[in-house]
């Protein structure tokens, strides 16, 4: 059995701790957002998360200029 | 920024066999969650290695956060030796894994997947189910709340049929 897979099997049996967490997480999901995401094609998808990454990269820069002048 | 729309097409057009996992798969299954790289699971054949060799020449692969002018070679040699590669690209960051935990390799996987169509090609995509099943296995903390976005997407899909 390989390190990974050893692994894998310790992890898997405490996958059953992490749903009490999972479900408090859930609560706090916006379903609206998932339905609007499933009525586009992936492709479109893809376009709106290299949208929202170049968003953040911009967020990042502005965030670094600020600091520089201070 | 990654640029899906160039990189998944050129892997494709250049017949590597791959299986998009992780974020982009989220991505993929409607999840709204930012991801930064594609993470692939890729087939270990001798053939398959050779052809993601030479397709991602042209993009320069360099170890991602490694400081410049390391001793890294991009050849069939290195991909030969090693098994996950977290690379930066000229089209951005892509993980080659040999091997996911939870999921197996790419001969494992391949039975859990599903077809997408992405930038006017058809590629591999870990299925839902699966992906939650690889994301709980793995059992980081990073990943609760993202297994908790991907089951509501699965109770969605399913209400919807």
């Amino acid at each position: 059995m390989s390190a990974m897979m050893k692994q894998q099997s310790e992890q898997l049996k405490s996958i059953s701790d992490l749903d009490p967490v999972i479900e408090a997480y859930k609560k706090d999901i916006d379903r609206t957002l998932i339905r609007e995401n499933l009525r586009l094609t992936v492709t479109e998808r893809f376009q709106q998360l290299m949208r929202l990454q170049r968003f953040a990269e911009e967020l990042q820069q502005a965030g670094r200029k600020a600091t520089q002048r201070k | 920024m990654t640029d899906y729309d160039a990189l998944i097409p050129l892997l494709v057009k250049n017949e590597i066999e791959f299986i998009i996992v992780g974020g982009a798969a989220a991505t993929a299954h409607g999840s709204s969650r930012l991801t930064l790289d594609l993470d692939i699971v890729y087939s270990r054949k001798q053939g398959n290695i050779e052809r993601i060799v030479k397709a991602l020449a042209p993009l320069k692969p360099y170890l991602r956060g490694a400081p410049i002018g390391l001793p890294f070679k991009w050849s069939v040699e290195t991909l030969n030796k090693g098994l996950n590669f977290t690379l930066i690209t000229t089209l951005g960051s892509l993980d080659l894994l040999g091997e996911i935990v939870g999921g197996g390799d790419y001969e494992k996987l391949h039975t859990e997947t599903i077809t997408i169509e992405i930038a006017g090609v058809q590629c591999e995509c870990i299925s839902l189910q699966s992906l939650i099943k690889v994301k709980r296995a793995a059992g980081r903390p990073k990943d609760l709340e993202v297994i908790a976005e991907l089951e509501q997407i699965l109770d969605e899909t399913r209400e919807e049929d």
